[in-house]
Order: C-alpha cells, then sequence, then structure tokens
C-alpha cells in the first residue's frame, strides 16, 4: 500500500454518524474494501481517513420478516447472502447474482451494500436488487431515510448518498419473495470477469421487472410491466431502458443483441417455471 | 549423444522425477528476487508517459528532490547510455522524444516506495504531443512520421540483420528458395489473404524485479529475476563501457518468464539510481500495470499469405509478407522477425519460397521474445491460410497438411534437408487426429449436439520450431565432487519454471550411475560463481546444457578412474564403477570408494595424489552457419520439435459462444528424460496459447494509448477456461545430437493451437476468422456476414464421416 491515511472503527451507529458529519468528504468508507483498495493501489482516491464499518454489529446481519421483507445490513459479504437460508427460499435471484460476482476470494470479502456503493454500470447486485424493486436506507446525523434503487444511481459510480451518510441496509420488499426469476450474465472468460451485459428478470403474480446491467451509465430497470406482458412486450420495455455504448468490452450492437437474447431466454425460462407448478 | 540407449536400462531418463525445486516451492521458503532485502537498501519508481509519441518541452525535478529521503532522481538528460540487444536504440530514460506509451520518463529512488511515489507524483513534465505512428503495415507510407529518424547512426549486429535508415523498418529479413514465379505458374490456383495478431502481454506469476548497487571503482552487483545472467552482464558491461569481470548478475528463483525477461530491463536504471545515491542498493518492483507497456509485450503481425497449390495438393510456390509491430524499439523483435522469417511456413515443404519479413517500428510498447518466438503469432495465419486453401481445392484439410508435411528428403525453406532422425511431423498430427476422432462426430458428440443446440468442429493443426540462436552458442555444466561424495552442479543455464533443472539433474545420476539424491543442481545462478551460459530461451536449454551434463558426468568418472589406476595401480580399461567406489573389474575387492577420493587420495602414510576432483562439461551447437542476407539460405536449426494438435469445440452459432471440449497435443521430443515436465510444458503452454487465441491483446485508441493496461480489460484465462479434456502424446524419433536423444518442447505447446481453434469453430458453423483473439463477439460478428459457398461446402467435408477417415494411416 502506497498511502498514508488514518484509520477508525466505530463501534456503534451513533459514533460512525458523528465520525462522518465532522469528517464528511475527508473520511471514505471501508467495508469489504474490494473496490476500496484497488482504487487507493490506482492512486484514483487518497482518503485522509478510513472509516471501517465492520465492526457495528447490526450492520452484519441478513434479516427476513413476513412483514418488511429481507434486509441486507451494509456489511454482509458475498458468501453470507449466497448461504442465508431465507435469501435461499425466498431470494434465490439474489444468491444467484451475488454468486456471479468475482472469485471466491473476492466473494469472501466483497459486501453486497459496497457493490451499490461503487455504484458501477456493471454492478452484480445492481440489476438483480432492481429487478427485485429494492430500497436502500441511507443513514446519518440527521436522521434515516428510504431510497428506491431505481432512483438511487445517478451516474457511473454516482449515487444519491451524501457525504455524510452511509448506507446501512438494503430492503428487498415481501411482495416479492417467491418471484419467479432468472439471470445471465455475459463474461470474456468463463473464469471472474466483469458483466459485459447483465440481465436479471423476476416476476411474480403482480409485477414483471427486467434489471440490466452495463447497458447504460447505471444499472437500469424497466418499468413494472404486469405479470401477463408477452415477451415482445418485456423486450420492448428493456431496450426502452437501456442505452449502451461501444468500449474495449464489448460494441453496443453486441450488447443489444445479447441484451435482447438473454431476455428471450430468461422469459422463456420463466415460461417453463410456471407451466411445471 | 547417448541417443541409442536401451530405456528399459535407464534408471533415471523417462521417469517422473519430483522436481528438485519441489519443497521450496509448496513451503515459500524459495527466495524470488522481490523477497531480497539489503542493508541500506532504497526503492525505486518510474514516471511513465501518457503519451505515445510526444517531445518533451520540460521536466522539472526541483520538488521531487527536496522531498525528505528521496536520494537520486533521474531523467533522459542525466543518462547518455543505450541498450539494445542487436540493435542499440534504446535510453535507459526517455531524451527529448517519448516513443510509446509507458515509457520511463523519470525515476526516483527513495526509503520507501511510498515516497518515491511522492516523488514522483511531484515531477513537472511539459510534453508537445505528436501523432503517432501505429499501422505497421503504412511502413511504406513516404509521409509517415520516423519512431527512430537516426536510425542510421545505431550499432547493430551486421552479420544478421538490415535496418533501413530513413524508415520506421528496423530489420529486412529476406528468404528467397526456388524460383517463386515459376512456381506461380505452374500452380493450379493461386489463394491469397491476410491475420492479423495483437501485443499481448506474457503476464508471468512474478514480474519483472531488480535491485542494483554501484559501489566505487564502478563494481555492480545487480540481483534480478532475468531468465539470462551472463546477458544481463554483457549487455550492461557494453551499455556502460565497464569490464564484465566488474559485473555480478545473481538470479534467484524466478517467477515465470516466457520470453519477457529474456534480455535487459530495468536492471540499469536500478544501478544508475544506486550511483547517484552513493551506492546504495535500489530496487525496482514492476507493478502489474507497468508489465503492460513500460515493460515489453509481444509483437503484433500483420501476415499475408499468397499460395500456389496443384490440383493435387501440392504446395508449388508461397510468397509470405510479415509486418512486425515492433512497438517503439527493436529488442527481440528484429530476431523474432528473423526466425519467424526462415520458418514461416510451418512444417511445410515449399518448393518456391518467398519471404519478406519486416520489424517495424511503431510507437507502441515494444515487443521482445515470448514463448515460440514469433511462431505463435504466423502459425496463427498459416493454419488458418492452410485450412482455406484446402477448401478452395476440396480436400480434407488433414490430408492437405499430410500431402505438404516436411518429411525425411524435404528441404526446409532455408535449403536444410530433413533426414529420418529430424523428427516425423506425421506422426503427431496422426496422433492427434486418432485422439479427437477427427473427420466423424462420435455418438456421444452427436448427442451433445442435439442436448445444447450448439454445433461440434474438430481441427488438427501442425507446428515446428528451431532454437532461434546465434550459431556458436555454447554453455559449460562443471561438477563438482564433495567430500561425501555428492555432486554439485555448476551452469548458467536458468530454471524460471520449466523443471530443466530436474532433467539435468536425471541426466547427471544416469551416466553417473549414482542415486539421484548426490545431485545438487542450485537453483541461484550467478555469474561470479557459476560458468558461461549464452541464454535461457528458445528451448535450447535441454539439448544443450544436456549434453553439457553428460560430458561433466564423463569427465568427472575420467578423473575418478584416473585416481583409481594410479591409488589401485591397475589400467583404467579394467576399472568399473558403482554409486559408491570404482573398483577392478576382475578383483572387485581391489577398489577406493568415490568419497576417499573426492577431495584428493591419501595413502595410508599420508601422502596424497590428485587433489579435488571436478568434472567440465563443454557443448557447443555444431554445423550451423549464419543466414545468407539475399537468400535466407543457410542451416539455423540446432534441432526442429515437430508436433500437432488436434481441437474440438462447440459453438453456438446464434450468439458465437463456444467451449473447447478437448485438446489433443503431441509433440516428437526425441526422448522423453521427465514425464511430467513434458506434460507440464505441453499443457501450460497450450493453455497460454488458447489465452491468446480467446482473450488476451492490447486495445489502443487512435492516439497510441493503451486502454487495457490490466487484468481489468485484459483478461487470461483461469481454470474454468481450460479443456474439457486434455490429452498429452510424446512421439520419440531420437535426436542423434540431443542428451539421450532429447531435444527441446518448452514452447512448441503454445505454437498453432490458434490457428486450431479457429478452424474448428469455422469447422463448426462456416465462422471465417482471421484476426486473433476470437472473442464471443468476434465469432457472433463473423456469423452475421453471408457465408461463402466454400466455408459452408468445408463444414459438410469435415463433419462427413468418410472423406478424412477413408485417407488415415
Amino acid at each position: 500500500m502506497l498511502q498514508e491515511f488514518s484509520y477508525q472503527a466505530p463501534t456503534t451507529l451513533k459514533d460512525l454518524y458523528s465520525l462522518l458529519k465532522k469528517r464528511a468528504g475527508k473520511a471514505v468508507i471501508l467495508a469489504g474494501g474490494t473496490d476500496l483498495m484497488v482504487e487507493m493501489h490506482n492512486n484514483w482516491i487518497a482518503p485522509e481517513m478510513l472509516v471501517d464499518i465492520k465492526k457495528i454489529r447490526e450492520l452484519g446481519e441478513i434479516k427476513f420478516s413476513r412483514k418488511e421483507g429481507l434486509s441486507i445490513g451494509a456489511t454482509v459479504v458475498c458468501t453470507e447472502l449466497i448461504k442465508d437460508k431465507n435469501v435461499q427460499k425466498y431470494y434465490p435471484l439474489l444468491a444467484d447474482a451475488a454468486h456471479r460476482i468475482g472469485s471466491h476470494q473476492l466473494r469472501n470479502r466483497a459486501t453486497i451494500g459496497g457493490n451499490l456503493c461503487t455504484a458501477s454500470p456493471c454492478a452484480d447486485m445492481g440489476c438483480s436488487l432492481l429487478a427485485l424493486g429494492a430500497s436502500v436506507e441511507l443513514g446519518s446525523a440527521d436522521g434515516v431515510r428510504i431510497v428506491a434503487l431505481k432512483d438511487y444511481f445517478t451516474g457511473p459510480k454516482k449515487t444519491q448518498i451524501q457525504k455524510h451518510e452511509v448506507l446501512q441496509r438494503i430492503i428487498v420488499p415481501i411482495d416479492m419473495a417467491n418471484a419467479e426469476w432468472g439471470m445471465r450474465k455475459l463474461k470474456r472468460i468463463k473464469g471472474h470477469d466483469l458483466a459485459l451485459i447483465s440481465v436479471a428478470m423476476a416476476r411474480t403474480a403482480g409485477v414483471m421487472r427486467v434489471g440490466i446491467g452495463s447497458c447504460a451509465p447505471t444499472p437500469v430497470v424497466t418499468v413494472d410491466l404486469p405479470a401477463s406482458a408477452s415477451l415482445d412486450k418485456v423486450k420492448e420495455a428493456t431496450f426502452k431502458a437501456v442505452s449502451p455504448i461501444d468500449d474495449v468490452r464489448a460494441s453496443k450492437e453486441y450488447r443489444l443483441f445479447m441484451t435482447g437474447e438473454y431476455v428471450e431466454s430468461v422469459y422463456a425460462e420463466l415460461t417453463r417455471g410456471r407451466s411445471r407448478k | 549423444m547417448l541417443d541409442n540407449m536401451d530405456k528399459k536400462n535407464l534408471k533415471y531418463i523417462g521417469k517422473d522425477q519430483q522436481r528438485v525445486d519441489a519443497t521450496e516451492k509448496l513451503t515459500g521458503q524459495a527466495l524470488y528476487a522481490g523477497d531480497l532485502e539489503f542493508a541500506g537498501m532504497l526503492h525505486g519508481k518510474v514516471l511513465r508517459s501518457p503519451h505515445a509519441r510526444a517531445r518533451i518541452k520540460k521536466i522539472d525535478v526541483s520538488k521531487a528532490k527536496r522531498l525528505e529521503g528521496v536520494h537520486a532522481v533521474l531523467t533522459g538528460k542525466d543518462l547518455d547510455y543505450r541498450v539494445g540487444l542487436y540493435l542499440v536504440d534504446k535510453y535507459i530514460l526517455a531524451k527529448d522524444t517519448i516513443r510509446h506509451f509507458g515509457e520511463a520518463v523519470a525515476a526516483v529512488a527513495a526509503e520507501t516506495p511510498s515516497l518515491a511515489q511522492k516523488a514522483i507524483d511531484l515531477i513537472e513534465i511539459e510534453y508537445e504531443v505528436l501523432t503517432p505512428f501505429l499501422e505497421p503495415k503504412k511502413v511504406f507510407d513516404k509521409k509517415a512520421p520516423l519512431v527512430h529518424p537516426d536510425l542510421g547512426s545505431y550499432d547493430y549486429v551486421e552479420a544478421v540483420f538490415t535496418p533501413v535508415p530513413g524508415t520506421n523498418i528496423a530489420n529486412h529479413t529476406k528468404l528467397r528458395k526456388g524460383d517463386i514465379d515459376k512456381g506461380f505458374k505452374d500452380a493450379d490456383l493461386i489463394v491469397e489473404r491476410e491475420y492479423t495478431n495483437p501485443n499481448v502481454q506474457h503476464v508471468p506469476m512474478e514480474t519483472h524485479i531488480a535491485i542494483g548497487k554501484w559501489d566505487m571503482g564502478d563494481k555492480i552487483t545487480i540481483h534480478t529475476s532475468a531468465q539470462s545472467p551472463f546477458t544481463v552482464r554483457n549487455l550492461f558491461a557494453h551499455a556502460f563501457k565497464i569490464p564484465h569481470s566488474n559485473i555480478r548478475v545473481v538470479i534467484p528463483y524466478v517467477g515465470g518468464g516466457f520470453g519477457g525477461k529474456a534480455g535487459i530491463h530495468l536492471e540499469p536504471l536500478c544501478c544508475c539510481l544506486s550511483k547517484v545515491a552513493g551506492g546504495r542498493p535500489v530496487k525496482i518492483q514492476a507493478s502489474r500495470e507497468e508489465e503492460f507497456s513500460l515493460l515489453p509485450c509481444r509483437s503484433g503481425l500483420v501476415y499475408n499469405i499468397k499460395t500456389g497449390v496443384k490440383k493435387n495438393g501440392k504446395i508449388v510456390a508461397q510468397k509470405m509478407t510479415m509486418y512486425w509491430d515492433a512497438g517503439a524499439y527493436a529488442d527481440y523483435a528484429v530476431n523474432v522477425t528473423r526466425a519467424s522469417g526462415f520458418s514461416a511456413s510451418g512444417p511445410y515443404e515449399i518448393e518456391n519460397a518467398w519471404v519478406d519479413a519486416y520489424t517495424v517500428y511503431t510507437n507502441k510498447p515494444f515487443g521482445t521474445a515470448y514463448r515460440g518466438f514469433g511462431h505463435v503469432e504466423f502459425s496463427w495465419g498459416m493454419e488458418r491460410h492452410m485450412n482455406y486453401v484446402a477448401d478452395q481445392l476440396k480436400i480434407d484439410p488433414l490430408e492437405f497438411r499430410r500431402i505438404n508435411a516436411l518429411k525425411p528428403g524435404s528441404k526446409t525453406m532455408t535449403g536444410e534437408e530433413i533426414v529420418a532422425n529430424t523428427g516425423n511431423v506425421t506422426s503427431c498430427m496422426n496422433a492427434v487426429a486418432k485422439s479427437i476422432n477427427y473427420g466423424k462426430l462420435t455418438a456421444g458428440e452427436k448427442a451433445r449436439e442435439k442436448k445444447t443446440g450448439m454445433k461440434i468442429g474438430k481441427s488438427v493443426v501442425a507446428l515446428q520450431k528451431a532454437p532461434a540462436m546465434p550459431p556458436f552458442t555454447g554453455t559449460v555444466l562443471i561438477l563438482k565432487l564433495n567430500e561425501d561424495a555428492t555432486v554439485t552442479a555448476s551452469h548458467s543455464l536458468t530454471d524460471y519454471g520449466m523443471g530443466t533443472y530436474t532433467s539435468i539433474a536425471q541426466i547427471i545420476a544416469e551416466v553417473l550411475r549414482w542415486p539421484i539424491e548426490r545431485i545438487r543442481i542450485p537453483i541461484e545462478t550467478d555469474t561470479d560463481r557459476d560458468p558461461y551460459d549464452w541464454q535461457t530461451v528458445a528451448s535450447k536449454g535441454l539439448l544443450l546444457s544436456g549434453n553439457a551434463a553428460i560430458l561433466a558426468a564423463k569427465d568427472l568418472l575420467d578423473k575418478a578412474y584416473d585416481v583409481a589406476a594410479q591409488a589401485l595401480r591397475a589400467q583404467k580399461c579394467d576399472l568399473d564403477h558403482d554409486a559408491e567406489k570404482v573398483f577392478v573389474k576382475h578383483h572387485p575387492a581391489s577398489h577406493i570408494t568415490f568419497k576417499q577420493m573426492a577431495v584428493g587420495y591419501a595413502y595410508p602414510n599420508g601422502n596424497a595424489i590428485c587433489g579435488p576432483i571436478i568434472g567440465v562439461g563443454r557443448y557447443i551447437a555444431q554445423g550451423l552457419t549464419n543466414l545468407d542476407k539475399e537468400t535466407g539460405q543457410g542451416s539455423p536449426a540446432l534441432d526442429w520439435t515437430f508436433g500437432a494438435h488436434g481441437l474440438i469445440v462447440e459453438v453456438d452459432e446464434k450468439t458465437g459462444a463456444y467451449n473447447i471440449i478437448k485438446v489433443a497435443s503431441a509433440y516428437d521430443v526425441g526422448c522423453v528424460i521427465n514425464e511430467a515436465s513434458v506434460r507440464g510444458q505441453a499443457i501450460g503452454g497450450m493453455i497460454q496459447g488458447l489465452g491468446t487465441a480467446m482473450c488476451e491483446g492490447y486495445i489502443y485508441n487512435d492516439k497510441g494509448q493503451l486502454l487495457n493496461p490490466s487484468f481489468t480489460d485484459n483478461k487470461i484465462p483461469t481454470s474454468l477456461d481450460i479443456p474439457e479434456e486434455i490429452d498429452c502424446i510424446a512421439i520419440e524419433t531420437p535426436q542423434i545430437d540431443g542428451p539421450f536423444g532429447a531435444r527441446g518442447v518448452g514452447e512448441h505447446s503454445m505454437i498453432a493451437v490458434c490457428g486450431a481453434l479457429g478452424n474448428a469453430i469455422e469447422q463448426a458453423t462456416g465462422a471465417n476468422l482471421t484476426h486473433m483473439p476470437i472473442r464471443q463477439e468476434d465469432v457472433w460478428k463473423a456469423l452475421q456476414k453471408p457465408k461463402s459457398a466454400s466455408t459452408k461446402k468445408a463444414k459438410t467435408a469435415g463433419t462427413s464421416k468418410s472423406k478424412a477417415k477413408g485417407k488415415k494411416k
């Protein structure tokens, strides 16, 4: 490590809030660190202080209730989400999406909250949580506010989080529990890679959504579609949501083609799944 | 040498002997250059250019110099030394002119890496950005900017290379065999196409690391992760005009090289920083990102092949034009051009051949040696082209290869005659064809197609390579007998992962007839301790050093017999030995042990004879010549190792996604010395080749800036990307001058496998691919184009059951 910084590890949310308020703009939150360390290694950022939030007990919890749905604390790592019984039972799409992140080593360290805070257009948890209509809870000394994930991303690596705020948990609504689901991720190798595009779909009796990654400046989601929407309607809504570009990873036209392909194949999977029931 | 021994009587040759360095590596005890620390050691950092071509208008290092803890700051102005392997064209730090993205512009040595980086960040530079030259094919464009306007004044190896001053041509290699015009006139069909490869990175696990110390009186000590200690020493001596004996180069364990560590790289800079810092050692450890552009890569290639063939499938003429994208400095690229120039046809006989191979300077990171030394790159084009021509002829591509394969009596492109002991490429092709059930789909494969909806394709390709080395390449191995009758070897071949040391230990144990546990081969090489070896490159190590090992072991025994003959009052011809002693054949009780004579034999009364015993083995390549500069004719090849790959792929015609189901590889290695090492080389190189075929490669913008300078966007294969099934086959046609008949196989596994993938994908789907790498998107794009009638037919020809099979051996 080539940088010097000070380090704090508060144990309560209250201490965290006051620290963030005092050092707003100078302190950076450290959870898993799998993105932060890379950014510091490359000298893209040089924070004065790292605020480690792993010692705050409640941020490490995954909770499920019939009332609220699923709550994922900010320091829950991918592996914990993948292994969680309630996630496996009610929101298997999330376990699948988390499993597509990086390698074993990364999944043991990388947090779901961090994935949303880095807010890369290719965030693997972005498209899946969007499809499930998730929201995030941002806390600060000023209080707690809940932001729908579809409004949370504001640009590449940009979010609604204010300098003195912390993303403290992710909430996945109860009405998306047991949703039918499917996910695809296009990569350059079979081993760990960023998504060239990713498509996650979720459908309940009431709604169907497609979340798409790496196909716009942020992860995006279609409008809420009726569960009975035809494939054509779903594709139409998908293409309306995306605005891909050419880059070193893929061309715009291939991204569009594969997005359509994935929507088609997941849609077929959902339909087959329904007929089995 | 010893090529006619019956393997049944051999104890170590051909057996799986555990690596001599296995324990040290597996337990982490092995020390690499990065692990080394010296008293007072400083850390160096380099400032790299963000531009591909620019003039340095101003550099201000005053702030960096003022920073406490900084002991040396250097820019190009301070260093008037140029280095270069064959063409002396590179300043240690850029002087006035920037020639590639990532080029070293300034360097700092400070007490910690972090301080050094801080100082680097304080250096202010003003550039005048210039239009870069990026397209090697535009080399004849008179208006193209010159990368080296002073090319005419550079020193170079005149016997071998031909730079063209006033152009961007660093070297033009010519080959003229037979009568090309007549050949094309006689042809029934002429087929021409162009193939391209990008720059790729070697990606050794250990990056480049060097520690340099410049003491008073110009005494230099270098610890480095280099492949070849004596090359570092020699080039250093020439660049700084310092006596060779003043320079000591030590190479500890090395974590992979693949050619990228073959020459001299960070060593001069470390030493220059050390000199300014009053002789404190300076370590520079390249970051992974620096590997991509500060340090060299593999040259790109544009390869145009025009082939004249008879209807019966015999190639009668071939014109080959190579534009090697060498980047900003010639380094090894000029020799890659030469070595691939004389080999450019692949393992096929071309009666009338014409090669123009140009090493073209461009404003890109510079190219160097990379496993295969040009053969991986041109074999992509050549093996794709062989299928393309076969397709036009409506001959099965494997049969087309068999028709044209080099065989005893054939003449190579340089006019060298192939004999029975050169090796057998047809056997290699037949072995892999059998392994993949070439020419048909098995019932299982048909069922798989039905289940997945993907199309399965198969291909067989062939390859060849000889070491690219001076005709006078030599080596020495010394065996020092220790007091307890163990021996310690001293030599300067390095083992940066290949396993050659273990093979050499096996050879020594076999010749001495001693247990292998008594043979010690230290991993570290040291130019002050060990005798000369040219370089550890070119797949020549086993052959040359193996022979030297045989000679050293024989010499040691000869010396031991001398002592025994005197001590036992016997003639040498009446002596024999076992693992412990030399004895008189007809009076075995009359003997002396190796221990007794190890450091000099003493009689009971104290009289002594002979002194400590050493065995010396010197070996030099025999019968090779420089190539004629006008015709490319001559004898460049120490040994030709032939090989073949068979590959099975399945492809999704809609999306372009593909999976490699199987790769079978066969090499005529002459003699397997260590089976696990041969298998390791075979699999490792094949996967490295597939990496460049599937996903690796530099991507630049139109300003010549590298857009994927790290693992984020320059992917390499992982364990999940390897073929589902791998088969390795060794063919053993003994090499008469190889140790126990063996020849090298370090690079060969990487060659031609890219073409195998392209051909199998084409056979499955008709996708016409001429550029590497073949990403999923590239297959998709190729499939968007209307398929030509011929590729459709090619597909039928490959999968139909009769055509290829009927002609199998």
